[in-house]
């Protein structure tokens, strides 16, 4: 019998070290420790089109801080009680006819800044783009910044008469 | 029950093995999947499995070996799904003609292991059960759950479309 060419494609097992994380979480799904709950603050997904782009936006324009990029196409970035999770539309997000999510649209998350033109002067400075200029709505002055895919983020000065519930007790 | 319970006040097998196992069953994973995500996934499959089996009456001996054999379930069983996912779309999964050119004398393997990727996910499975991990025709055909006959059909119609992809140069895109 003539040897088989594609013998050759032949590929012994070379250990490869997982991520850290995935090996922590896996060991703890093994010995029946329940996952960790979701922490006290909210969680969003945005879609990119470009994650290097949106993470460096993220991080350095706005002050988030990168828990995790285990993947070219997802990062989760924290900013105080919210969870911002990062996805590059991808197979994983079509819709059953193929239809994929686009980035964009008027959905946005709301940050709270101390001082909102200075803000937004410092964001123009380094090239960010806004889609309008600073505008006054009930009790708070507001403007819509964009991120580098297009998506929203509302930054938000309080003015008088400004309401939120206050933290519960305990915390 | 957890993994490290019911044990004689050390660790479980399992839990001995696991730091061991980790990379070795994720090192067979991850260059035949070729996605990071999809091999964790798998990876973890695999695991819970192990935890699955080791509660049965008889349970099998934990080792590297059957975890891998494990691990290779789970990555026919993806590949299958994905079939069925690409049929389910109306995509036809054909076959390629079989042609009886000899394969050139110096194969470049990573170009070949690239153009792999490309096949539809049966002929994917069975070239990376033959060839990648070198298991005789007839032990393909049972991680398939085909006939020898099918399988040996599979072979050459999956050879065929691999060859194509290879000459293409899909191997150097990836």
């Amino acid at each position: 019998m003539t040897p088989d060419p594609l013998d050759a494609m032949r590929l012994p097992i070379m250990p490869v070290e997982p991520r850290p994380e995935f090996a922590a979480s896996l060991l703890r799904r093994l010995r029946g420790e329940p996952p960790p709950v979701s922490g006290r603050g909210a969680t969003v997904r945005y879609f990119v089109a470009d994650l290097d782009a949106a993470v460096a936006f993220y991080c350095r324009d706005l002050g988030f801080d990168e828990e995790l990029r285990p993947a070219p196409s997802f990062a989760m970035l924290y900013h105080g009680h919210l969870r911002l999770l990062l996805s590059v539309p991808g197979p994983a997000h079509a819709m059953p006819d193929g239809t994929l999510p686009d980035p964009g649209g008027w959905n946005r998350i709301v940050i709270q800044v101390p001082d909102l033109a200075a803000a937004v002067e410092e964001l123009r400075g380094r090239g960010a783009r806004f889609r309008h200029e600073i505008v006054t709505g009930v009790a708070v002055r507001q403007a819509l910044l964009e991120d580098p895919s297009g998506n929203l983020v509302e930054l938000f000065e309080p003015l008088v008469g400004y309401h939120e519930r206050a933290p519960q007790g305990g915390q | 029950m957890g993994i490290e319970e019911g044990g004689t006040g050390g660790e479980t097998p399992l839990a001995a093995l696991y730091h061991r196992a980790l990379p070795q069953v994720y090192g067979y994973l991850l260059p035949r999947c070729g996605s990071a995500v999809l091999a964790e996934d798998l990876t973890a499959e695999t695991f819970m499995a192990a935890v699955a089996a080791a509660k049965k009456d008889r349970p099998p001996e934990l080792t590297v070996a059957w975890l891998v054999g494990v691990a290779r379930h789970k990555l026919v069983d993806h590949w299958r799904r994905a079939d069925l996912e690409r049929r389910k779309l109306g995509a036809i999964v054909s076959d390629a003609e079989a042609v009886d050119d000899p394969w050139e004398a110096q194969l470049d393997i990573a170009a070949a292991h690239a153009a792999l990727s490309h096949l539809p996910a049966h002929q994917r499975a069975a070239l990376t059960l033959r060839y990648l991990d070198g298991l005789p025709v007839a032990e393909v055909a049972r991680e398939l759950g085909r006939s020898l006959h099918a399988t040996e059909t599979l072979l050459v119609r999956a050879k065929a479309a691999l060859r194509r992809s290879y000459e293409k140069g899909e191997g150097h895109d990836s």
